[in-house]
């Protein structure tokens, strides 16, 4: 997902990868990261939770989290 | 530390200058600049209005990270009714000039949709600026807004017009033109083609034009009479159009319109709100009128364009712009002469305006959007 999203090949992504990291990380693939990660997880990301979205690696763990939480 | 978007409060006052002075700084756009008033100087929120704006800002501990506005307004949508819907304006997020704070702009286009599911933003400068691919990427749709535009100096135009003459080789051919008179020649016939295409040219000698100092019961009149022939509009009766278009101007601002009463045998038949633009380095020395906004029955549409274009002619500005959506407007821009440019205007509405809206198809070109809606005359004049 964050591959295609930001248009740099799957090796090249990393728990540490970023807004700092990925050129192509700004305000707008950043949306389309939160949009991406509720339609392919059936999430609702709150303002927190999209503010802390700060990295690859810490995205991973919030959706982790949220789907532990989610009874199924 | 947590962000939070809260109401603009005189207490945050300080953090926005502080917020204005970093954009500025790191970006170098001096146009980077949020409200440093926390109460609007334009549509300040009071009892009993009916279109106001409030400003809210991202918080993080005592630094302000991002900020936005919205005007509240009614509109019209014909067979549904009037609706309060708000206009997403001048949305400022500290991820421009620092990449930690990425998340910022969705925060604040998902807390204003959450603050009103009816929203809207206006102009934004093209597709390919952030907001509106913002917008797209949160189901917005979004439609062009035509830009309508009459050159009065050709020469001048062809000299100064700085958006058109980036490329050398282009700017080489406009001053070939300019000095040769081709230029004049071909702008003319292009403007007198676009006045053949319409209908025959109205009778305008029978109109009386005159500049009023406020809005009352005859535009009331108007806005009933009219209502029925858009199928989207902001609500323009008097109440509101006092509001929008205030005769006392304070020193402070740079608004120089006027509005102007279309009378036929002594019977208002429609209104326009003219002015000179402010000086806009895309138009270099040029003189640039504008007829902001307007409002008639269909019949009366090309008369009343007719009416601003002349007394804009009188001022002797160099080009004549509009924005108009509506199909009868458009053709009555036509009708006058004007040309019809490359527009960055953009409507985007969200999802649930957009369905309010349905059918879009069918309705898109009954819209009467111009320039005056959206974020208004203080940031484009």
């Amino acid at each position: 997902m964050a591959s295609d999203l930001f248009g740099v090949p799957a090796e090249r992504i990393t728990a540490d990868s970023s807004p700092q990291t990925l050129e192509a990380w700004d305000s707008i693939q950043h949306l389309n990261l939160v949009l991406a990660v509720e339609e392919k997880f059936g999430v609702q990301l709150s303002p927190e939770e999209i503010e802390q979205m700060k990295s690859i690696g810490e995205t991973v763990k919030l959706v982790e989290s949220k789907l532990q939480a989610t009874p199924r | 530390m947590a962000i939070s978007i809260q109401p603009y409060r005189q207490e945050h006052e300080p953090a926005v200058e502080e917020f204005n002075r970093r954009l500025q700084r790191l970006s170098g756009d001096p146009d980077l600049v949020f409200s440093k008033t926390a109460i609007p100087r334009w549509l300040a929120p009071a009892n009993h209005n009916p279109v106001w704006n409030e400003f809210f800002v991202a918080i993080e501990g005592s630094s302000v990270r991002g900020a936005y506005g919205l005007k509240q307004e009614m509109v019209v949508v014909r067979g549904k009714g009037t609706h309060r819907v708000a206009c997403y304006h001048h949305p400022l997020s500290e991820g421009i000039i620092d990449r930690s704070y990425a998340s910022v702009g969705a925060l604040l286009a998902r807390d204003a949709l959450a603050r009103q599911p009816l929203l809207y933003a206006l102009g934004m400068g093209g597709y390919e600026r952030p907001l509106p691919k913002m917008l797209k990427a949160l189901a917005f749709s979004l439609t062009p807004i035509p830009f309508y535009f009459r050159v009065m100096h050709p020469a001048k135009f062809l000299r100064e017009m700085q958006a058109l003459r980036q490329a050398r080789w282009r700017a080489v051919l406009m001053d070939v033109a300019a000095a040769t008179g081709t230029g004049w020649l071909a702008l003319k016939a292009a403007q007198r083609m676009s006045m053949l295409r319409g209908r025959p040219r109205d009778f305008v000698a029978d109109l009386a034009v005159e500049k009023v100092a406020a809005f009352s019961e005859w535009a009331d009149d108007l806005w009933d009479q009219a209502k029925d022939n858009v199928s989207f509009s902001a609500v323009r009766d008097a109440n509101t159009l006092r509001l929008l278009y205030p005769t006392q101007v304070r020193p402070d601002q740079v608004t120089s319109t006027r509005s102007l009463r279309v009378n036929r045998n002594g019977v208002a038949i429609g209104w326009a709100i003219v002015g000179e633009r402010r000086k806009d380095p895309k138009f270099g020395h040029m003189r640039v009128g504008s007829i902001v906004d307007c409002w008639a029955n269909p019949e009366n549409a090309a008369s009343i364009v007719q009416a601003a274009n002349q007394s804009l002619e009188k001022d002797g500005v160099d080009l004549i712009v509009s924005n108009q959506s509506h199909h009868v407007w458009c053709r009555a821009f036509e009708k006058a002469g004007f040309l019809k440019g490359p527009s960055t205007f953009i409507f985007a509405a969200s999802k649930q305006l957009t369905e309010l809206l349905q059918p879009l198809g069918q309705n898109r070109s009954s819209f009467h959007i111009t320039r005056a809606d959206g974020d208004g005359l203080p940031a484009n004049f």
